[in-house]
């Protein structure tokens, strides 16, 4: 994509599919602690981390995205129970295997945030756009029709 | 293997005769050389046909699982009490008996709808193997005791079998059935399971940049005919993430991306599911080599979550449970 060229002020584009009841409340409560961080980041809510089609991550890589975060709430305070430990096992695999046909582990990020961690959450955004700006733009697996 | 295949006529025999069975799903004589085709019977008489030979090579659990969505969806429009069931017989090596727990954990069928006629397992020839083996166009093959005679044009080869096995039957752990009805001979010997990760320990070891260069070199072979998810008894949805197009997840464009989006999709779907049969290697009309990318999800979900698909029926597939103690290392924490 023409935008993704390697350009001397280069931002990095970063998807964030978080859940509603941790990582987005998380998310506003930085907002309203007027915590800053980099403005990278397009977040999209979604019910539960377990809702997460993993095809939602691949898709977005190919779609132009040059990294994706996910994050929801911390193991055991999942709103639904059990959808963050379904989750985790499903991204545990396709971080691996995304890994493993060669895709920059550094692309894809898996972390927990709970409603009250505002300023965990800018920290992960700030170390996530780090991770992503080491790599560059994306172009592996980028559609470019 | 003549034994195996004598018993396995009589049996199916017996089963259609006591009308214990409505069709047996096993393998005949194809009418190109090293190939057995499917083959459905649903005569006594018919039963002769049956062939068990290392030219069995498609896993039958495919069938058993659309032969019994089809009678279903034929009599949704009937009185519950009218409807009746469809019992299928099924020649089920190793892998096939696998992907049919597979099958039944996923309920897709119930246990008293299947007759497992279950044969013990020495390894499939694998075609595009022995066509390089033959150097030739092959216009005959026969078995004869551990050696494959091969008729090429040129004149005759003899190969030892086991170098022309399918590569999944090489480091095969379960060659003898899972789960079985009616048991036809002795369990076979055991293959080499020990070296069934070799592959992907050697490709993960590899430069990140040598890995991409060969995941795309082999997808760029990929022409999306679907053949690897028509044979595959783990895909059965009725509408494949493939052809949704409300939105569409793989673009029909040429771009390279498309191809390799649809292969990742389609072996990450595997995950956890993958018996590796090695069916959707022997019908990918471009020889894409699948089988390193799926045996990598086959490795994770041994090594992270100790389960071997279809291994046995008490185990849940992989992303089908949970457990608190999972592992968590990918987990980013700043």
């Amino acid at each position: 994509m023409a935008e993704n060229k390697p350009q001397e002020n280069w931002e990095p584009k970063i998807v964030g599919i978080v859940c509603n009841w941790c990582t987005y409340a998380g998310a506003d409560l930085a907002g309203i602690s007027r915590i800053q961080y980099p403005p990278n980041i397009r977040l999209i809510r979604v019910p539960c981390t377990g809702r997460i089609n993993p095809f939602y991550i691949m898709k977005a890589l190919q779609e132009g995205a040059d990294g994706v975060l996910v994050s929801g709430c911390h193991p055991g305070e999942c709103h639904y129970l059990s959808g963050n430990l379904s989750a985790r096992r499903k991204f545990n695999m396709l971080k691996n295997f995304l890994t493993y046909v060669g895709i920059e582990p550094e692309r894809i990020t898996f972390t927990w945030c709970s409603a009250s961690e505002g300023d965990r959450f800018a920290q992960v955004v700030k170390g996530v756009t780090e991770r992503v700006k080491s790599r560059g733009p994306a172009a592996k697996l980028v559609k470019a029709l | 293997m003549e034994n195996a295949a004598a018993k396995l006529r009589e049996e199916a025999k017996k089963l259609l005769a006591a009308k214990k069975v409505d069709v047996i799903i096993g393998y005949e004589k194809g009418t190109l050389p090293l190939q057995s085709v499917p083959s459905f019977i649903e005569k006594p008489e018919d039963a002769d046909k049956l062939v068990w030979d290392p030219f069995c090579s498609q896993n039958l659990a495919k069938f058993a699982h659309d032969l019994i969505h089809q009678h279903k969806a034929s009599q949704v429009r009937m009185k519950p009490e009218e409807r009746k069931k469809k019992v299928v017989g099924i020649v089920a090596r190793g892998c096939t008996t696998r992907s049919m727990v597979i099958h039944l954990q996923e309920k897709q069928y119930g246990r008293d709808e299947v007759v497992i006629l279950g044969v013990p397992c020495t390894g499939y020839v694998s075609k595009k193997k022995a066509a390089g083996a033959a150097g030739g166009e092959i216009t005959g093959a026969e078995v004869k005791r551990k050696d494959l005679v091969l008729q090429t044009a040129a004149g005759e080869k003899t190969v030892p079998l086991s170098s022309v096995l399918s590569d999944s039957c090489m480091t095969c752990r379960f060659n003898n059935p899972v789960i079985v009805d009616v048991s036809l001979g002795e369990p076979a010997p055991p293959m080499n399971p020990e070296g069934e990760y070799e592959k992907v320990n050697a490709f993960e070891k590899l430069p990140e940049e040598e890995r991409w260069a060969y995941f795309t070199k082999e997808m760029a072979k990929c022409m999306k005919c679907f053949a690897c998810r028509n044979t595959c008894p783990s895909c059965y949805c009725k509408v494949c993430f493939a052809e949704q197009n409300q939105p569409a997840w793989i673009g029909v464009s040429v771009d390279p991306s498309d191809t390799q989006m649809f292969q990742l999709m389609r072996i990450f779907h595997m995950a956890g599911r993958c018996v590796d049969c090695g069916s959707c290697i022997e019908v990918c009309p471009m020889g894409v080599d699948l089988r390193t990318f799926l045996k990598k999800l086959d490795k994770d979900g041994f090594e992270l979550f100790n389960t071997r698909p279809g291994g046995d029926m008490a185990s849940p597939p992989p992303l089908s449970a949970y457990s608190y103690e999972d592992k968590e290392e990918f987990i980013y924490n700043p």
